[in-house]
């Protein structure tokens, strides 16, 4: 396309699609519309941060009305930055980006390489910003040999041309600075790319974990099993600290333990596992508390405790009891009769447990922790029980994470850094410099051009002149 | 007493005095005037430096962890890079404008409520040290003073946004200053600042030093939200906001070499540059919630 670019240039006829490709080419490679995406992404950011990402429909509706809402699906802000649109004005950006390296790199490429050959017009000095000329009292060659001196002292490759009383000197620094907009510019092409390969092969997940039991982790041959979750305060109160240890657990051996904790990750086969949360278990508890009611009387016995999947003799009866199941928000699926949780919240907890009468099984009753009595746990019995309260168990939070353009990011980050250095800190610098002995005295006109930091570039012309003129028994300007 | 709200105090006072005695060097062109100023403003920051110090002291760990904190360590770095441009520049009337900057940051620090002040543990996703460093340092038993990304990421954010309040107090100058030459105003007000030109080159520098900055703490923040969070990026309004604000720069650093857009455009874009600065430094904060609910 770029030759058709030159075509259009060289006055071939233009009719609409002869130029159509240019001007695509010329609007690609435009600054303006650098700015344009620049300034577009950050307005259209600012949505994603106003409207909450991915939340319920319900919620928005809550928030926003039901018009808004419609609207906000319509537009797919309630996941803005994965929007089509949103991702569009990215892949812009990175077409941008790459019209203009090409455009603008191989020129640029080729005149750092064959600076030295720029030709050499004593005019021009004058004609650059920064520039100075001095008249001393000594002759060409001594005053070439001491500039060529101070340049190499401060770091500049120095070119010199001439003999006898007419010197032209060339001196350059920095050269690799130009190329930090390059850099910077490719790096975010590369971190683009790690964020693609990671939103294709990786993915993340979260799964609560109670000591002593095992989870199957996605996408892998192995398992993870928590071993022991516990948490740690401040003496104020605030939690510190809380961590897990965990194993991993390969073809049913433990091959490798860690504990972990909120910034110590796991990391196995190049899926991590890190500690985000914890709670309290909505499907078992450590232990309940039941008590023993007498119907005649209308008031509880002493209560008991029994543990989780363990039998406990009921004081003052005949019975015995084991506890079996347990759920934090208690929910009856009518179609499948299953019991499930609502919620990982306690709103309604309700135990499972059997009562036997020696080794014959009774019953099998739900006791509610809110609603004593709603069932009775013996059918046709003088005797109740009640669910008094329980010892919970914490689970810990794991988040699963897999991305494998994680890397692909932290070297795109690494060459921008780099790119920083150049772009920001290394300048490039020109200096041109002609010497002239005539009629006993000589003149120096030094003069020169730097791509950034003009303010530092005038004190170096200025300094440079002041090294040869300090000495100098006389100097005029 | 605590001894860093002490300090504080006194800061402010020095801070007030500076922008003063810049405001009279200004007005006045003493030179004695000047050299005050420059003095006070040493003492400033020495005695910013101070409460940065006795918080560390107080808390136990790196003074970086809140809001007030944070203004603390915003009024330190812009002082600091102030008193370095001057050092290099020689544009003394130049304070007035970032000292007052300073003054009013003191100003809102001090107007936080105690809940923003007050010396707090470090929670669960707070506590990062860097393993390597603690490991050298426990060789002389001090892993306790070891740093992390936590301190790092901070940091650096921080210097980026000192960079920022002084680009945005010289495109504020730049815009007068420019104004001024196109109606040929000429008094000793106008006079005592640089040329519009120098004042846009000025500016240019401290975002030059501002916007790597920003990406290096957008980076470590991203580092050290892969390691506590288990992502790099989730579009967390705080993550967001640096990133809008980040576009921004970029769009003033292209906008510099874009015919038409260079001067007075992109003195504006500072200026807005700034805005989303401070609303991402405060407003996120406040009004968005997010992960990133400390500062």
């Amino acid at each position: 396309m770029a030759e058709k670019a030159n075509e259009a240039a060289g006055g071939v006829e233009s009719r609409w699609y002869r130029t159509l490709g240019s001007r695509i080419w010329y609007f690609l490679n435009s600054l303006k519309l650098t700015l344009f995406i620049l300034i577009g992404l950050a307005v259209t950011s600012i949505f994603g941060t106003v409207v909450e990402q991915n939340q319920s429909i319900e919620k928005y509706i809550e928030a926003y009305g039901e018009q808004w809402t419609s609207f906000i699906y319509y537009a797919r802000l309630q996941d803005m930055y994965h929007a089509w649109w949103f991702l569009a004005l990215l892949a812009m950006l990175a077409v941008n980006i790459v019209v203009c390296t090409f455009e603008r790199f191989p020129p640029k490429w080729k005149s750092l390489l064959n600076h030295r050959n720029d030709k050499f017009d004593p005019r021009l000095i004058d004609k650059f910003s920064h520039h100075e000329t001095v008249r001393l009292n000594e002759s060409a060659d001594t005053v070439r040999a001491k500039l060529e001196g101070v340049l190499k002292k401060r770091r500049y490759g120095v070119d010199s041309s001439g003999s006898g009383k007419e010197f032209h000197l060339y001196a350059w620094k920095g050269r690799i600075g130009r190329l930090g907009s390059d850099f910077t510019h490719i790096s975010l092409l590369v971190i683009l790319m790690g964020a693609i390969i990671g939103s294709y092969y990786g993915y993340k997940d979260f799964t609560g974990i109670i000591e002593g039991k095992s989870i199957t982790v996605p996408q892998a041959d192995f398992k993870l099993r928590l071993d022991k979750f516990w948490i740690e305060y401040y003496d104020t109160g605030q939690v510190k600290q809380y961590n897990s240890v965990l194993t991993v657990v390969e073809d049913g051996k433990d091959v490798f333990q860690k504990q972990i904790w909120v910034n110590e990750p796991l990391y196995y086969k190049g899926i991590r596992f890190y500690q985000s949360s914890y709670g309290q278990a909505w499907n078992k508890v450590e232990e309940a508390e039941i008590a023993l009611k007498l119907k005649a009387k209308d008031s509880l016995e002493e209560s008991f405790r029994v543990k989780w999947d363990s039998v406990e003799k009921v004081p003052g009866s005949k019975y015995s009891v084991k506890l079996v199941g347990f759920t934090g928000d208690f929910a009856y699926d009518e179609a499948t009769n299953t019991v499930f949780s609502k919620s990982p919240e306690p709103n309604n907890p309700a135990i499972n447990i059997e009562i036997y009468d020696g080794d014959k099984l009774v019953s099998t009753p739900w006791l509610f922790m809110k609603y004593p009595g709603i069932f009775p746990a013996i059918p046709d019995s003088d005797v109740d029980m009640v669910y008094i309260g329980h010892k919970g168990l914490w689970y810990s939070g794991i988040s699963i994470n897999k991305d494998p353009g994680t890397n692909v990011v932290w070297v795109g980050t690494s060459i921008m850094g780099f790119g920083f250095i150049l772009a920001f800190f290394v300048y490039h610098r020109r200096i041109w410099v002609y010497i002239k002995e005539e009629g006993g005295s000589t003149e120096v006109k030094i003069g020169g051009t730097i791509n950034k930091n003009q303010l530092v570039f005038e004190r170096d012309i200025k300094e440079l002149t002041d090294s040869i003129t300090s000495d100098s028994a006389s100097r005029g300007r | 007493m605590i001894l860093s709200l002490v300090f504080f105090t006194f800061s402010f006072i020095f801070y007030i005095l500076t922008t003063a005695a810049y405001a009279g060097y200004w007005a006045f062109k003493k030179k004695w005037l000047g050299q005050t100023a420059t003095a006070m403003a040493f003492v400033a920051l020495g005695s910013t430096t101070m409460i940065l110090i006795s918080r560390a002291g107080e808390s136990g760990h790196a003074p970086f962890s809140n809001l007030w904190e944070s203004m603390v360590l915003f009024i330190w770095a812009t002082n600091a890079g102030y008193l370095l441009m001057e050092y290099r520049h020689k544009f003394k009337a130049i304070g007035t404008v970032v000292m007052a900057i300073e003054t009013l940051s003191m100003l809102s620090a001090s107007l936080l409520p105690y809940r923003f002040k007050s010396v707090e543990p470090l929670n669960p996703a707070l506590q990062n040290k860097w393993k390597w460093m603690m490991d050298i340092l426990s060789t002389w038993g001090l892993e306790k003073y070891a740093i992390g990304w936590l301190d790092f990421h901070v940091f650096t954010t921080f210097i980026g946004y000192a960079g920022f309040a002084i680009a945005f107090g010289l495109s504020l100058l730049f815009l007068w200053k420019f104004r001024a030459e196109t109606r040929n105003v000429t008094n000793r007000f106008v006079e005592a600042f640089p040329d519009s030109k120098v004042l846009d080159e000025m500016s240019y520098r401290a975002i030059a030093w501002g916007f790597p900055f920003l990406a290096v703490g957008i980076v470590s923040g991203a580092v050290w939200a892969n390691y506590a969070w288990g992502q790099y990026w989730a579009w967390d309004p705080k993550e967001t906001w640096s990133l809008i604000t980040w576009f921004i720069y970029a769009a003033y650093l292209h906008a510099r070499v874009t015919r038409g857009w260079r001067g007075k455009r992109a003195a504006y874009l500072s200026i807005i540059g700034f805005a989303a600065v401070i609303f991402l430094y405060w407003g996120v904060s406040f009004i968005l919630p997010g992960l990133h609910a400390y500062a």
